[in-house]
Formats: C-alpha cells, structure tokens, sequence
C-alpha cells in the first residue's frame, strides 16, 4: 500500500457508505482516524511497513454509523467523498470527513483482508 | 416497570442501552391450587437496574361449566363468538362495566365493585388489594353478564396479524387462550400480601395495583412494574454511551420511518374497520344480562381465602376464553366511554411490562399517539392509566418507543398534565416516564425545552423545601425525598450530560441550581445522604459544575486580564443580562479577582488568600462554584455509603478545582481549609472502583495548588501507591484500566516540579511497581503514564544516588522501546494513546484537559449519558480553537512531554 507520490495507486477497496449520525448539533461518523502526512508513521499499528502516511481507522464506536456501514479498524481511507486521502495532513483528512453539509460520506477503503482475499481468490481487480 | 436511567440515562450517552440484554432467570413453581408462580431475577446489565421481581402467572384452569352471558348455561362451543365474548369483557369492561350493568346485576356484584366506578374505588389501599380480590368474584360474574357483548370480537383472530401462530382455525370454536402472548398474566397474591402498598408507594413505577374488576389479577403486577429508572444504565454505560451515540443512528433515524408507516400502515383500514364494527359491541356488553348469583357467592370465597378457588381458576383457564388482543386494546383506547379508555389503557400497561415484543407492537399499531392523546383527558382515570402505559412503553432499550412518544408531542403532553395535575400518582407516573424519556440522547434537549422550568418549578423546587423569598417567619423547610424528586431529579440527571447547551440551560433556570442546593443541604443537615434522590442531586450539580470556568456567562473575566479591561468586548455571544446578573459593577472585585489570579500564577500560594466577599448573596449558577459549596461536598464524601454520590461528590470538586479561573483557585484553597484533603485520601481506600477515579483525579486537579501539592506529597502518596498493581498482579481490588491511569497521572502530577514528593514516592516503595507496570502491564496506557512517572523521577538528580543504592539503574526509567505499541487492555490501539493533543497546548493548562478527561469519565460512569458526549462533540463545536480533540478516556498523561520532537499522531473522532 506505499506508494511514491504521483504514481497511480492501485489496491483493492471497497466502498463504504456512512450516514452521519446527528448528535445534538454535531454530525458523528463514529470512528476515529490516525496517520496523515504530518504525522509519524511508525507509531502506526496497523500499517505494514511503518512509512506509509495513509489516514487509517484507528477506532469505531461500537455500533456506530460506522462499524454499521461495515468499517473496520485499521482500514486504511483512499478517498472520502471523491477527495484523495492517501495524502492529506490528518487536520485535513478530519475536516474532510466533518463537513457539516454532507449527510453521508462515502468511503473508498482498503484493508489487507481484502487484498489478501482478491489475490487468493484470483478474482478480479476491482479498481476504483 | 421500568425505568431508565438511564435508560439510565442514557443514549449517549444514551446510549445507555447497549447494556443489555437482560438476563433473567426464571424458575417456575407450579403450586396446586392451579397458579404457577414465576419468579424472575433481572439483571440488566447496563441500562436498567432490575433487581429483582416476582411474578405470578395464572394459569387458567378449565371451567367445567359455561354459563352463558345471562347466566344461562352456553351452549357449548354454540359458537365461536360466544365463548369468546366472555373473556374480553372481562378485559374490558372492568370498571366501566358497572355502569352499564342491568340493574339485577348490580345486585349481585359486590359491594366493591358497584362502588369502583363511583368513588373510585376508594378505600383504604388495603382494603383495595383485597378488593382485588373480591373483584375476581365480581367478575367471574361479570363474564358471564358481558358474554354477549363481545361477540363482535369474535370475528377478529382470523384476521388478526399479530398472532397468527397462536390462532388455532380449530380451536375458533372455542377460543384459544394466548397464553404465549400474555401469558404473564401475574397475580395478585404474591405481591399483594403483605406490602403491597408500601411498595407501591415507594416504588412509582409500578403498576399501581387499583381495584379494577376483572383486572385485579393483572393488576397485582403492580410490584412488577417496578423498574428502575433507566438513569442507571446511564451511568454505568456511559462509556458506552459515548460510543453509541452513534449507533443511535440507527434508531435515532427509525422515528423517521416510522411517520410515514404510521400513516400507511398495512393495518390501518383493517384497523379502523374493526374499531368500527367493535364498538357495537362492546356497547351491548354493557347491556348484558347480568351475572348469577352464585357466582357472586363463589368470588366470596375467594375473598376470604386469600386466594382463588379452583372453580374460579377454572372459570378463567376456559378455553374458550381469552384476553383481547393488541388491536382490541388499543382501539378500546379510543372507546367513547371513559372507563373502557382507562382499563384498556391499564391493561395495556400491564401488557406491555416487561415486554419489549408488545411495546413494539403497540407502537406498530399506532397505541402510542392515542395514549398521548388520553393525556390531555379530563377525567383522572384516564389520563392516569394512560401515563402508566406510557411509562412501561417507554423504559427499555428500544428507543423508537420513547421517540414514537416524542413524535406525537407526547413530551409537551406530559409536561402540561404535570402542570395540570395534583394526584401525587399521577405525578410520579408523569415524572417516571419523563425519567425513563430522558435516558435517550436525542429527547434530552426537548424534554429540556419543554419540561425543564416546569419540572422545576413543580416538582424540584417544592419538594426541595427551597424558598425564593423566604418569609421572616417561616421556618426553613427540609428537602422531602418523594418519589416525584426523585423521578424528576433523576430526569434531569439525564438530561443534565447533555452537553454545553444542556448545562447552560439547566444553570440559568431559574432556582434549579438554588433548590438543588437546599435540597443537599438539608440531606446533610438530616444525615440522609444515602439514597437515590440525592444521588440525582449531585449528580447534576456534578454535571453542571463540568467546564464552568469555561462556560458560565462571564467566566473569561476571570481567565484572561484583557477581558477585565474592556468588560463591554467580553463574551459577546454571552447574553448581557447575565453578565450584568453575576459579576456587574463590581470593578474593584474584579480587580481583586485578577489579582488573584496573578498571584496564584507566580507561586501558587493562596493560603493567604481571602474569599471575596459578596455585597449580595450568589444565587442561581453562581452557586455552583462558590466555595461554600466544598463544605457540602465535603460532607457527602464523609458521610454518604452510595458510592455513585460519593463519586459525584468527588467528580464536582474535581470539575470546580480544574482550570485556571480564580474560582477554582479558591475552591483548591477552600478544599484544604476545610480539612477536606484527609477526606479525600481517605477516599482512596475505597473498595468501588470510580470512587477511587475520581477521588484520584480530584486529587490531581487540588495539587495545581502549591500548597495541596505539598501536603497531598506528603500524605496521599501511600494510599495513591497502595492502589497500584504490583507487576502483573491486579492488587486486591482489582481497579480498572482508567483508574490506574488516574493514579498514575496524579502521581505525576504530585512529583512534578517537587523533588521532595519524588522522595516520598520513593519512600513509599513505589518504584518497583511502576517498573513492573512499566515493563509488563497488558496496557499501554498504564505503561505509557507509569513511565512519565519514572522519567520525572529520574529527572531530579539529587534523588539518583538514593535510587542506585536501591538497586535501580537508568534502564528502568527510560521508557520501554517500543516500535508496535502494545495494544491496550480494552483492545484499542496503543496508537491513539500517543497521541499528543495538540489542541490541548492552546488550552489553560492541563488541568481542564483532565478535567475534560474526567468529566467524561464521569459521564460514562457516572451520569453515564453526558460523558461520551462531552468529549467527542465538544471538540467539534469548538473547531477553531483545537486541532483535534482528544477522547475522553485519554491518558492526560501524554501531555507530558511531547510535541517538541515530531508531530505525534493524533487521533481524531470524526
């Protein structure tokens, strides 16, 4: 999943689809997220090598809009509502995913199960 | 019934459902006299606190010989319809029955039931119970008499949804009994025995046992109703709850749903019609011929003996009989006369005790919007039975029923018959529901704006014995400890975690702060400090004292010097007036105030510092920080044995004693002046868990005060120690994850920037136990807090040699490399624990952040529906001051040291 800036980035995802969850006057997704560029990557624990910069799932509320909508911890987020996170800061990463007028976010997420699961299986690649 | 903390409290925090599954157990003992008894011990683990209740279920036994309405024999099986009949208007027609009954009839009812519909069946509560009893006879009677009158209903079960299983094509002869449906028909005898009416008493939830006709045997389920109020789940779950705000998602988006299907709901037109052609013949039960005579004779017997005879037993075990089924009751709601409402109603409530199945049901069917309506019924009966159906509905985990209420404006509903009512049951049946309402995050704040200054002023402030303006000659009255106050105190515990707008809210009602207050008092002045009413109390006067150096209109005054200067520029989206209210025109205190603070800056001492003094007397809000209250709180944690106020004790002198206000300033001075820091160390022994916490953190935010720092050095750090786990042992009470961490992190707190407390940890042989929690706790935040300890330690030099001598070296201070962070105990990763807040740099010192920490803390635990909240949408509102926001259960530890390396990862809640 590292990947040199600029050159295209090819893994497996899935797409998830999260309705915020209004809660008192604050949208929730209920997750929490971890990594960004400004960050330190080797304090990452769900990265394989510890360089990768990616924003990941690094908590779900149990329940939650997001573990509903299938989320898992230590997903690594690609794309948020078309918006490319494989390079943001985390503050940005976090303002994308909050913006109070979107209702629903929709996740491109990929996760080490699943590309595990592709190459084992020999199935198509699904690009996204 | 239930109640709720809770849901207890609640969704967030209210969350406070996930808890649970019930477990129950169940043991059945089949007695001869035909009545099985069911004894259930339910333990909801999170939201509610069931404690235990005993049921009865009759079983029915055969009756050998039908009689028909009229008191002829039926002819057996003639059709389906007749057998039926009796049954349901036995339901039914309880009360309302006897004013329809035929003149003969009345002659042979019993005395007690001609007088129920009349006097209501006034009595003494005794004597009620028993004519309970005596009603069963007057039933039995009465079956017969309405036999016709239910023929009508007959014609349901083919149709009917909801029990398809049950309905059995051959038995439409005779009618199934659905028992599985109802089947937990309870009885009278067991609860009714003895205490019957002190419990329900006390107890509101209950169904409250009333000498209605056939009811009586459901009716004894009164005592089961008892549920706690969900505020309990609340705080225990409130950890949880934080974390399911958003799974409310879901449910929260249900009530959505649920508009339209209402409208269309597939059963609607059937619905209607069978209404319709329903209440025909419920009309001419009423008409029925009447009852025999020796029925009549029989229910005596039954009377006296205390329990049933076998032929009544078998009068209801007929077959062929059975209870009206969900659609019956509910369209009986809409009866045009009275009684049929209440008992129906009644019925409902009992029905749905316990059962989460039908309450779904009953929403489904649209039962809700018109118990709502019976609200707003003239006649107390009614509107009473409906507020007891309501209030069963509404406890439990299913949160669509407290938000079908809610769409059907029942919240104002309720709220306007508590302004309405005077009947004391009434009250408390309004108060519970509202209670069990309030456990649900999102109806928190409409039950604030419709309900709050009313409950106050109705319930709070009344029964606080608080007076607005006390006369000259009227004595100062004491808090009375009804059930009303409690309900209603436990209401607003719930909604009280609501948040900042919630706490802003339920500051500025007017009196709430101030009856509250007098409330405690005067629990402290009677040394009655122990029940759940004054746990309510703290507990919100914990939740509203959360964050008040930050939120209380006016508070920068006391933060920020430039805002003294200009006092017009501060706080513009604070409203004026309240400005002016609280601290206007007093220049030269304020003056004094920055001063204050100033000196408190440069060495932290403020023994010398005097209290301000106050040309008048602090009312409302005010009083949440005024450091007369630390005697109060200080009293709690002496004498009260309820861990949960010992806990809000602690928790509200750790929330006033964080930040860097000069009010906290006075209450860390006020704590030691007042001898409350042995009180709080003693504390530290405590065998529950989050007295412990909290105490710890109270403890932490003290020592910001030189002073306290000191003497808390001196004399807490062997108690602080004895809670830590040596190695990988748990010590003896086996404290949780958090509450280490919070040891730890006052440890920290105390050693920092004072060597001769290092010394004293050294002393009290802390060193080998925060070695082994560093080298081998399962926790990475436990590892994470006990190495900043050893690290600040390590630092004093002048301690190194005392620490070689002991056989220490460097390695053991330094902290554990480790590339992949340990995942913590809970299963989270250690990698959000890293995370250095950065937001938490701009803030006023670490203490509000730990502030921050505990009060969520507390929130989880404790008030359970506010702590999940605080910490996670706090942040959000707040965007522009804070980077990230840190979640509640964070080690504070991570402030330490920090940012100046490389940016640390940050978790976000988004």
């Amino acid at each position: 999943m590292l990947h040199v800036p600029g050159d295209p980035v090819t893994a497996v995802t899935v797409q998830v689809e999260i309705n915020k969850l209004r809660y008192g006057e604050n949208l929730i997704l209920g997750f929490s997220i971890g990594g960004g560029i400004d960050q330190d990557p080797g304090q990452n624990p769900f990265s394989e090598d510890k360089c990768d910069k990616g924003i990941y799932v690094t908590n779900l509320t149990p329940d939650g809009p997001a573990e509903k909508a299938g989320l898992r911890m230590g997903d690594k987020i690609m794309q948020a509502n078309g918006w490319d996170m494989t390079m943001v800061t985390h503050d940005k990463a976090r303002k994308i995913l909050t913006k109070k007028k979107e209702n629903v976010v929709r996740l491109l997420v990929t996760r080490k199960s699943l590309e595990e699961a592709v190459k084992h299986s020999m199935c198509k690649w699904t690009k996204q | 019934m239930m109640q709720e903390p809770q849901e207890m409290v609640e969704e967030t925090v209210t969350i406070e459902e996930d808890p649970g599954t019930p477990t129950s157990h169940v043991s059945v003992v089949t007695s001869d006299d035909g009545t099985t008894r069911r004894t259930e011990t339910k333990d909801y683990s999170a939201n509610m606190k069931v404690t235990k209740m005993v049921k009865t279920v009759t079983t029915r036994t055969v009756r050998q010989m039908p009689l028909g309405p009229d008191g002829l024999p039926l002819p057996e099986g003639s059709s389906p319809l007749g057998s039926y009949t009796d049954s349901i208007d036995r339901r039914y027609m309880k009360n309302g029955g006897d004013r329809f009954i035929t003149p003969q009839a009345t002659s042979t009812l019993t005395r007690s039931y001609n007088n129920s519909y009349n006097d209501s069946y006034g009595e003494t509560p005794e004597s009620q119970y028993i004519r309970h009893y005596g009603l069963h006879d007057g039933y039995a009677d009465l079956t017969d008499n309405y036999g016709s009158l239910s023929r009508g209903v007959n014609f349901r079960p083919p149709r009917y949804p909801y029990l398809p299983s049950n309905y059995r094509p051959e038995n439409s002869y005779t009618l199934p009994i659905r028992k599985d449906d109802y089947g937990h028909v309870a009885q009278p005898q067991v609860p009714m025995g003895s205490s019957t009416v002190d419990l329900n008493r006390s107890q509101p939830e209950r169904f409250q046992p009333e000498p209605y006709g056939l009811e009586d045997d459901r009716r004894s389920l009164g005592p089961e109703e008892e549920e706690p109020y969900e505020l309990e789940p609340d705080y225990s779950t409130a950890n949880r709850r934080t974390l399911q705000g958003a799974n409310r998602g879901r449910t929260h988006r249900e009530p959505l749903r649920d508009g339209p299907r209402v409208r269309g709901y597939p059963d609607e037109s059937i619905e209607a019609e069978l209404i319709d052609e329903r209440h025909p013949y419920i009309h001419g039960m009423y008409s029925a011929p009447l009852a025999q005579p020796e029925r009549g004779s029989m229910a005596s017997l039954d009377r006296m003996g205390g329990r049933r005879s076998p032929s009544i037993d078998s009068i209801r075990k007929d077959p062929r009989w059975r209870d009206p089924d969900l659609p019956e009751v509910i369209a009986m709601l809409g009866h045009p006369i009275d009684p049929v409402k209440s008992n129906a109603a009644a019925y409902l409530q009992h029905l749905c005790y316990e059962n989460d199945k039908i309450k779904k049901d009953v929403r489904q069917l649209k039962g809700i919007p018109v118990l709502v309506g019976l609200l707003d019924h003239p006649k107390s009966e009614v509107h009473r039975k409906a507020c007891g159906a309501l209030r069963n509905i509404s406890y439990g985990k299913d949160n669509d029923n407290k938000v079908a209420i809610k769409n059907c404006d029942g919240i104002p509903a309720l709220v306007r018959l508590l302004r309405k009512t005077n009947d004391m049951e009434v009250r408390e049946l309004i108060t519970g529901t509202l209670w069990n309402l309030s456990s649900y995050e999102p109806l928190k704040m409409v039950i604030i704006n419709h309900g709050l200054q009313t409950m106050t002023n109705e319930v709070i402030i009344p029964h606080s014995g608080w007076e607005h303006e006390p006369n000259e000659d009227s004595k100062p009255r004491d808090a009375e400890w009804t059930t009303v106050f409690k309900n209603t105190s436990g209401c607003l515990r719930n909604v009280s975690s609501d948040g900042a707008e919630a706490r802003r809210r339920l500051r500025e009602c007017e009196g709430l702060v101030d009856a509250l207050l007098h409330a405690l008092q005067s629990a402290v002045g009677k040394k009655d400090m122990d029940n759940k009413s004054v746990e309510n109390c703290v507990c919100i006067m914990r939740n509203l004292s959360y964050h008040v150096h930050k939120e209380v209109p006016g508070a920068e005054k006391f933060h920020d010097p430039s805002a003294l200067q200009a006092p017009g520029s501060a706080g513009p989206q604070r409203k004026k007036k309240d400005d002016a209210g609280c601290f206007g025109g007093k220049k030269a205190k304020e003056e004094w105030f920055n001063q204050g603070r100033k000196n408190g800056e440069n060495d932290k001492n403020y023994d010398t510092l005097d209290l301000p003094k106050r040309a008048e007397p602090s009312k409302g809000f005010e009083l949440l920080y005024q450091p007369e209250v630390v005697r109060l709180y200080l009293s709690l944690l002496t004498e009260s044995q309820n861990y949960n106020t010992l806990e809000a004790a602690a928790g509200a002198l750790q929330n006033l004693s964080a930040g860097q206000w000069t009010w906290s300033n006075y209450i860390r001075a006020t704590v030691r002046k007042e001898k409350g820091l042995p009180i709080l160390v003693e504390l530290l022994r405590s065998d529950s868990d989050k007295v412990v916490r909290a105490v710890a953190i109270a403890l932490r935010n003290l020592s910001i005060d030189r002073r306290n720092k000191d003497l808390i050095g001196s004399y807490a750090m062997r108690d602080l120690v004895s809670n830590l786990p040596s190695g990988q042992q748990r010590p003896a009470k086996n404290l949780e994850e958090d509450t280490v961490v919070a040891i730890l992190n006052t440890i920290h707190e105390i050693v920092t920037d004072s060597s001769e407390n290092a010394r004293s940890l050294i002393q009290a042989q802390a060193i080998e136990k925060l070695v082994a929690i560093n080298r081998t706790s399962q926790s990475a935040r436990e590892t994470k807090a006990a190495s900043h300890v050893l690290q600040t330690v390590w630092s004093y030099k002048e301690l190194r040699n005392a620490l070689t001598k002991d056989g220490w070296n460097k390695s053991h201070f330094q902290p554990t490399v480790t590339t992949t962070p340990k995942a913590t105990k809970n299963g989270k990763p250690s990698y959000d624990d890293t995370t250095l807040p950065l937001m938490e740099k701009n803030q006023d010192g670490y203490s509000t952040i730990d502030q921050r920490d505990k009060d969520c803390r507390d929130c989880k635990y404790k008030t359970g529906d506010g702590s999940a909240d605080l910490t996670e949408r706090e942040p959000l509102k707040n965007d522009t001051n804070r980077k990230h926001y840190i979640r509640s259960n964070r080690p504070a530890v991570s402030l330490v040291d920090a940012c100046d390396v490389k940016p640390q990862p940050v978790d976000s809640w988004v």
